[in-house]
């Protein structure tokens, strides 16, 4: 069937250019050449994206009869009564990420090619480049919670092995660090959400989704707050923002692709997918809009003081993301999906000529800076809000006010079961 | 540098350190403008070595390669023994044959140590390398056993000291407790920024006009929470508020609550200025450059530094509580010892490599007295890895002044042998810039009959220039003079009206633009912007990346089209009788007489007196590229960090006036009438040649023109190829005509963080007649200066042009020096993370310290070298000027640049070295000879030697009248 092999290679050709690639790189000898790293992601990326555009035209009707919603590749994994379905789902919003991930890969990919020029990290670039394209097409077609996790999980670790790309200095790999925790910390929500969706669908199928009307409502608002969760770590949601301007320390067109365009959304998408069982729970979309609206007003605040180019783009995305988000919750999930698509077009244009800030400074001038608040006697209101946002509300440290007693307990836990061992390697002497 | 001079004497250890601080931290101002400096130009009074050690020290970085890089670069050969040999002797004197320990020299000694033994980093890993026959050390197992037992038994050496610890930070680091500077660096930078910022961010610093300290102070005393680990500063805030102090006494309390006295107090404010040198430096910089500041803030080092203490303090006692230290410094500080014992490895290591210099064998290294012992000993601690890569630098340096000056001498004969047309069919004046040495030797090469000239790229007439657009005029000098005459660029009168709608659209685009950006990030111009330029932003993405050079070509071929730029004209002569002066009070355009003395200036400068060409073609440069913070660096120095096109057609325009030209005549230089100055413009980073004013050319020089030009344009394309095959994304063997397109594509390329290499790989100033260099392929390498010395008369030219050449070709080499050694350090690290900040400079990330120096993009190619430069002049002349002008004095004397006089008769060289100059000893070379300059660098990537290109050495055709 061509949508079967169609959507087959859209999702596998970029891992397989990865998994070639870094035998190849792995396998020891000489370092194989930039051309080959290049034209082995490319070509892969453009298969792709080859096969994601005739995904579509089948979805359109242009190639034959029209071809959407499930389709089944069989089951990926079984173990006894648990199995994880691999099946697909074609629809209006899966076309529009998988097209726009796939373009937007291809083109920082061919930007990356003479910016990463001679970077001892141009392979590994170049591989987590692949692996996140793939991570974006099995999110978008996926068609069960497992096997959009998988793509989550590819695009997660992409992002934060991105973040900690300069890993010789110490900053890089604490941002990393951070944005990894915050990561597991959220999709642990993920996680627990699909174990509790199979458990009480029997299937963690998304066409499935809508016979959640039929669940004790309590039950439903639980998986779509964990659900909500994911998103909100993914999608740098407050109180999980802190990593996004540290997520600033990558090369800049990981941070374009990355944090203008697709991985920011994500947590968006996720939300789009599960829209049904987000519709039965009125509960968390009210938390959503809140959460949404809320991080929207911050972040706008906090894009206004950030002298540095990334960090207010970064923040000004983040405004937008949590306007969507809003959307979402208030059920406009068409305007949801067009904003979203739309939004990540023009911030990816916008990172990428971020270090062109200056010479865009000289050729069209500085303008009147906005000097309003540069008066003699500010007032306190204004300073205050000038602090708060200048120091982003300090949502680092409140998150890590939570952390200390986590940590603290895992230490506990880590100390008793030191002793435990000890006391059983002596019993067994 | 009064100021600092006066600070440094004060009873006052702050205002002391306050001074001393100023010099240490990097002085680069906004990157908008970048002038190159050397980077420790603090240390200047002091020798060349002397120098670049203490001051390295201070900062923390490296101040020469690294000896495994000097080790590898003897391996390739690019370092040759005799010149390590020859290094060394220089470098031991007199003691260069006294017998050392062991028995051997103490040449035989420190080259063993050179080449195999000091600066032992990894003992673990050398012990590995023994053990599994991976290194050299293996093979001589026995010697290595022997020497291990040795020292075992003996006397070892004596601890070798660390560098001490100069702050809380250091000792607590050194004793595993939190880094305060985590606490402390995220909150200073975002004030520091939010306080200098030039127009990036759409709210800045309240109150910022009221200068750092009071500003911060009131925004904590209104209620904003400090950091968690430094809480308790906000208090400390609010108390500055009610009772306010000046940021000395901040200061001085401060640090007396950290229990730092009177007697450390410099040293530790020192280093705690250059804790982060960055943001520090751009506060030390724009208080003492007001020019630079934008708005009405007065930024200070010491306001800086008290807020940075206050918060420091409270971080400070968090930590030390949390770790049961005291915060008191004198204590603090007693708590690290000050001397580490040495591995025995690295003992072992250095017995092993003299034994075996000198021949002893196992059993006679058991043998050995713990006087011997001792006496190997004491030549480790003299011969330290500084000091050895010190006779590496020097050994590297002697290497290439070898290969140039026998170059410079074998060509001698036969560029004598050559005769010049009587009348050139075009004389090309270029900047003295060392990119430009490929398209003057190009030009050359096709036209054997044109002579260039090099000379400062803003060609004698110091402006401050306004071009049709800008707002405000800027200066296009170097930076030393202050402009007196102000020159605009207008619309000729026939354009006028085009003028003004199309600077009405023009404004309105702007203004667009600038709304798109900031609307764009605001919450509802976010959402509507998105809307409506998403998609069109995806379509302008897709063109810029996948087809850069025909997407901007197209731009600007349909701009030109539709929407073309207006004729301009310059305010260049002003009228005797006129006062006219502009809204800054300086003269606008040039006198007559100060018309006629620029030109005269700069003609007699490059010896151009007399046997004028029908063209006298003035080419100023520039550099276009595109998401480059750095690229003013690239753009021309001697105008400041500008572009110079603006100063080469003034020039041209005042030389081609007939009543100038008759002041010139009064003074001896009689210019032909059917001689024509045209001024120009070449991008060194597309290759681009734009002429101006070509309605200067009269009817009668049409076939001429045309012939010149295209001249120019086959330059241009060889240029580009030369360029080329430095970038290794270009295949060698590149045509010139794919290289043009090669290089024009990189300028226009947002993802190319290297549209050109810059000054990468400068290594010569040569300052005298072209001759001297005129057919040797110096591999854009040298700054050529015009200068003939038979017709300067008492030294005069000279002095001027040493003046202004030595310390701007010094600043531009030190430079690239420094930001390549240490290239994390002196340099901005590698551009890719790069994040511009306040429009001010970039940093790594989103908060870190402002990155100063140069990018690895710009240097990875460069060989660290101090500029070799060789003048026609005897040394009596040279020292002559010497003694009249201090800064050359002193960059020659203190060894910052390698001076070679030449004579200008017997063209016989001296070399300046230990306070006098001797001769250089020659080697006769047969230089290598090629037809053309491709055929001997296009195909390697690598440095090539110099060599003789016969095209350009042919004689001149005698012109034929048309």
């Amino acid at each position: 069937m061509l949508i079967h092999w169609t959507l087959g290679l859209a999702a596998s050709l970029p891992f397989l250019s990865a998994l070639v690639l870094g035998v190849r790189v792995l396998s020891g000898g000489s370092r194989p050449s930039e051309r080959f790293a290049f034209s082995v992601v490319e070509g892969g990326l453009s298969l792709s994206l080859l096969a994601t555009t005739a995904v579509a035209l089948q979805f359109g009707g242009v190639l034959g009869p029209a071809v959407g919603g499930e389709v089944s590749f069989g089951n990926w994994l079984q173990l006894g009564s648990y199995f994880i379905p691999a099946v697909a789902l074609v629809d209006t919003a899966a076309v529009a990420l998988a097209l726009l991930g796939a373009v937007l890969t291809l083109l920082v990919a061919r930007f990356s090619r003479t910016y990463l020029h001679k970077d001892p990290g141009f392979h590994r670039f170049f591989v987590l480049l692949a692996l996140f394209a793939s991570g974006v097409q099995f999110v978008a077609f996926a068609g069960a919670l497992d096997v959009m996790f998988a793509g989550w999980e590819l695009i997660g670790i992409s992002s934060a092995m991105f973040i900690g790309f300069f890993h010789e200095r110490d900053e890089p790999v604490r941002s990393s660090l951070r944005t990894f925790a915050t990561y597991r910390l959220c999709d642990a929500g993920f996680l627990m959400a699909m174990v509790a969706v199979h458990e009480l669908l029997g299937t963690t199928r998304l066409a499935e989704l809508p016979r959640v009307a039929g669940l004790p409502s309590w039950e439903v608002e639980l998986i779509a707050g964990l659900l909500l969760l994911a998103a909100m770590g993914k999608s740098a949601m407050l109180p999980f923002s802190g990593w996004l301007p540290r997520a600033m320390e990558g090369p800049t067109p990981s941070s374009a692709l990355f944090y203008g365009g697709i991985s920011i959304h994500m947590g968006l998408f996720l939300l789009l997918r599960v829209s049904p069982l987000l519709a039965a729970a009125p509960a968390t979309e009210v938390v959503g809009v809140i959460v949404g609206l809320g991080t929207a007003l911050y972040a706008s605040a906090v894009a206004r003081t950030h002298t540095d180019a990334k960090g207010a783009l970064a923040h000004a995305t983040l405004a937008q993301v949590g306007l969507i988000l809003a959307e979402i919750c208030l059920g406009f999930t068409t305007l949801a999906t067009v904003h979203l698509t739309c939004h990540a077009l023009l911030r990816v244009f916008q990172f990428l000529r971020a270090p062109n800030t200056i010479h865009d400074a000289h050729r069209i001038g500085h303008g009147a800076i906005a000097h309003a608040a540069a008066t003699e006697a500010p007032t306190t209101g204004v300073l205050w809000r000038y602090g708060v946002s200048l120091h982003r509300l300090r949502v680092e440290e409140l998150l890590d006010r939570l952390v200390v007693p986590v940590l603290a307990l895992a230490r506990r836990l880590d100390r008793l079961d030191r002793g435990l061992r000890r006391a059983f390697d002596r019993g067994a002497r | 540098m009064a100021g600092h001079a006066s600070g440094a004497a004060s009873h006052d250890p702050i205002v002391r350190a306050l001074a001393r601080a100023i010099g240490v931290l990097p002085d680069q101002g906004p990157i908008g403008v970048f002038i190159h400096h050397n980077t420790l130009h603090a240390y200047q009074h002091l020798p060349f070595h002397e120098a670049v050690q203490q001051g390295a020290a201070l900062i923390g970085a490296e101040p020469y390669l690294g000896i495994q890089q000097f080790r590898e670069l003897h391996e390739s050969e690019r370092i040759e023994s005799v010149d390590i040999d020859r290094a060394l002797s220089e470098y031991l004197g007199a003691r260069d044959a006294e017998v050392g320990p062991l028995g051997i020299t103490l040449h035989a000694a420190w080259r063993t140590f050179l080449l195999e033994s000091v600066e032992l980093t990894d003992a673990p890993g050398l012990r590995y390398q023994i053990q599994h026959g991976l290194s050299p050390i293996a093979k001589d197992l026995r010697r290595w056993r022997a020497a291990e037992a040795r020292v075992a038994q003996g006397p070892m050496p004596v601890d070798s000291t660390v560098a001490p610890p100069r702050r809380h930070r250091d000792v607590l680091h050194q004793l595993a407790a939190r880094d305060v500077d985590e606490i402390v660096h995220p909150e200073l930078v975002r004030l520091a920024a939010g306080f200098l910022d030039q127009g990036q961010a759409a709210v800045v610093l309240p109150g910022r006009s009221r200068g750092f300290l009071s500003a911060v102070a009131s925004l904590y005393a209104a209620g904003v929470r400090g950091p968690r680990d430094a809480a308790a500063t906000a208090a400390d805030f609010a108390a500055l508020v009610r009772d306010p102090q000046p940021a000395r006494t901040v200061i001085r309390q401060t640090l007396d609550a950290l229990g730092v006295d009177h007697e450390a107090t410099e040293d530790f404010l020192i280093a705690t200025a250059l804790a982060l040198p960055g943001w520090a430096g751009m506060f030390s910089r724009l208080e003492r450059q007001p020019a630079e500041r934008v708005g009405d803030v007065v930024p200070r080092l010491e306001e800086f530094l008290a807020v940075r203490l206050l918060f420091e303090r409270r971080a400070v006692e968090t930590v030390c509580a949390e770790a049961e230290l005291p915060t008191d410094w004198t204590r603090l500080r007693a708590l690290v010892p000050a001397t580490q014992a040495v591995d025995p490895v690295d003992a072992t290591l250095v017995l092993f490599a003299l034994a075996r210099a000198a021949g002893y064998s196992a059993e006679a290294i058991s043998e050995l007295t713990d006087a011997e012992l001792d006496a190997c000993w004491a030549l480790r601690s003299s011969a330290t890895a500084l000091r050895c890569r010190q006779v590496f630098q020097e050994a590297y340096e002697a290497r290439y002044r070898r290969q140039v000056l026998d170059a410079v001498a074998a060509l001698r004969p036969r560029a004598l042998r050559r005769r010049p047309a009587a009348r050139p069919s075009a004389q090309v004046m270029f900047c003295i810039d060392e990119r430009e040495e490929s398209i003057r030797r190009a030009i050359e090469e096709i036209d054997p009959s044109i002579e260039t000239y090099g000379v400062a790229g803003f060609f004698g007439v110091a402006i401050d220039f306004r071009g049709l657009y800008d707002d405000v005029p800027a200066a296009h000098c170097p930076v030393v003079v202050v402009p007196e005459h102000e020159v605009h660029e207008a619309p000729v009168s026939s354009e006028l009206d085009w003028h003004t709608v199309r600077s009405r659209w023009r404004a309105a685009w702007n203004t667009m633009e600038r709304s798109i950006g900031r609307g764009s990030r605001t919450l509802a111009g976010g959402a509507g912007l998105s809307f409506v330029l998403g998609p069109l932003a995806g379509v302008a993405a897709a063109g810029r990346v996948v087809a850069p050079r025909s997407t901007l070509m197209t731009r600007d071929r349909l701009l030109a089209r539709f929407l073309p730029r207006p004729t301009t004209r310059l305010s260049a002569l002003r009228e005797e009788w006129s006062a006219s002066a502009s809204q800054r009070g300086k003269a606008v355009g040039f006198s007559l007489q100060e018309s006629a003395d620029r030109v005269i200036g700069v003609l007699r400068n490059i010896g151009l007196t007399s046997g004028f060409a029908p063209f006298v073609i003035v080419l100023g440069h520039g550099s276009t590229s595109l998401n480059n913070p750095h690229e003013s660096a690239h753009d021309c120095g001697a105008c400041g960090g500008r572009r110079g096109g603006a100063n080469a057609r003034l020039f041209a325009e005042l030389a081609n006036r007939a009543d100038v030209r008759a002041r010139i005549r009064d003074a001896g230089i009689v210019i032909p009438d059917d001689t024509v100055f045209l001024g120009g413009l070449h991008d060194t980073s597309d290759d681009r040649v734009q002429l101006y004013d070509l309605g200067a050319i009269p009817a009668t020089h049409d076939a001429r023109f045309e012939a010149v030009c295209v001249v120019l344009e086959r330059a241009r394309r060889d240029s580009a190829q030369e360029r080329a095959r430095r970038f290794e994304d270009a295949p060698l063997g590149i045509t010139p005509r794919e290289a043009l397109a090669h290089v024009e594509a990189r300028a226009a390329h947002l993802g190319q963080p290297r549209p050109e290499y810059g000054h990468c790989t400068n290594a010569i100033a040569i300052v005298g007649r072209r001759r001297l260099s005129r057919g040797l392929h110096l591999d854009r390498r040298p700054f050529l200066i015009s200068y003939d010395p038979t017709q300067d008369r008492g030294d005069v030219l000279l002095e001027r042009i040493l003046a202004a050449v030595g310390p701007v070709g010094a600043g531009i080499n030190l430079e690239y020096y420094f930001s390549s050694v240490d290239n994390r350090r002196f340099g901005c690290g590698t551009k890719l993370p790069h994040n511009v900040t306040g429009l001010l400079g970039v940093m790594n990330g989103h908060q870190g310290d402002l990155q100063t120096g140069l990018p690895l993009q710009m240097v990875e190619l460069h060989e660290p070298m101090r500029l070799l430069l060789i003048v026609e002049a005897t040394p009596a002349s040279l020292l002559a000027v010497a003694s009249r002008q201090a800064e050359v004095a002193q960059l020659v004397t203190n060894a910052w640049v390698q001076l070679i006089s030449l004579d200008p008769e017997t063209g016989a060289m001296q070399r300046f070295h230990a306070g006098a100059f001797e001769p250089v000893d020659v080697t006769a070379i047969a230089l290598p000879e090629v037809e053309r300059s491709v055929d001997w660098h296009g195909a390697t990537r690598a440095f090539v030697p110099p060599a003789l290109v016969r095209a350009a050495l042919q004689d001149a055709p005698a012109e034929t009248e048309r």
